[in-house]
């Protein structure tokens, strides 16, 4: 395993653990920061994200 | 968080995402079963990541059944990315191919509608498990079935930290003889 993807996996344990070991509220209020800006700031056209899904609209 | 063999119990803040999941869930559970699988059951349970997409399994279902879906999707203010009328939607889905909703005028997140005619997509429509969110229900699959797909099937760097977060939060309460089934199912 590469640094880089050895490095996230420790991150997904460091998260589990914080996750398992604090009230849903507390934990979800972070994971939606990332979530709802992510969702928010998101500028594709329909054609641009069946593109980058490698699919093809049926218009 | 509970996680029993009967479900999953959450008291989480919703996201956008949960949202969307929960609201396009409630209109198919009127008409059929359905499950969430891959990367949003990860999400919903903590994961640190974001999706564009959700997927969704439905029995395979007639073309009469398929067409209230989409008419009562359509009503409540979602369109159709990828096809441009129930018929084509149809024609996709009996093809094997996914179909796309999303909320009017946005384009993400949307949900990726399959059929499951497949042994692998049969068994999670059956052994889906509902996740009870705060006063709302929505059903995902089956833990272990998604550890075990996730790390033998699919394998990619996320799907393999997907399980990871799966398997962590399970922690001692993971059924290693279910799991050991799945995964015989699966070779």
């Amino acid at each position: 395993m590469n640094s880089n993807r050895k490095q996230r996996m420790d991150f997904v344990g460091y998260w589990a653990d914080y996750v398992r070991t604090h009230a849903d509220k507390d934990w979800s209020a972070q994971q939606n920061i990332i979530i709802n800006s992510c969702l928010r700031n998101a500028a594709l056209t329909k054609e641009q994200f069946l593109e980058m899904k490698h699919e093809k609209s049926r218009f | 968080m509970e996680i029993t063999p009967k479900g999953i119990r959450l008291d989480r803040e919703l996201s956008d995402l949960d949202k969307f999941a929960i609201d396009f869930s409630r209109i198919i559970a009127r008409h059929a079963r359905y499950v969430i699988v891959s990367g949003y059951v990860s999400i919903l349970l903590g994961r640190a990541r974001v999706s564009e997409d959700i997927d969704m399994l439905l029995p395979e279902m007639d073309m009469t059944k398929w067409k209230k879906i989409y008419s009562s999707l359509t009503k409540s203010g979602y369109y159709c990315l990828n096809a441009q009328d129930a018929g084509a939607a149809y024609d996709y889905l009996r093809s094997g191919i996914a179909v796309r909703f999303a909320p009017d005028g946005i384009v993400i997140p949307n949900m990726e509608i399959l059929f499951a005619p497949d042994k692998v997509q049969k068994l999670a429509l059956a052994t889906r498990i509902p996740a009870f969110v705060g006063k709302e229900k929505i059903f995902v699959s089956d833990l272990e079935l998604q550890i075990a797909y996730k790390e033998r099937v699919l394998k990619s760097p996320k799907d393999m930290e997907d399980a990871r977060h799966l398997r962590l939060l399970l922690g001692n309460g993971i059924n290693k003889l279910k799991l050991n089934k799945y995964e015989r199912a699966l070779k």
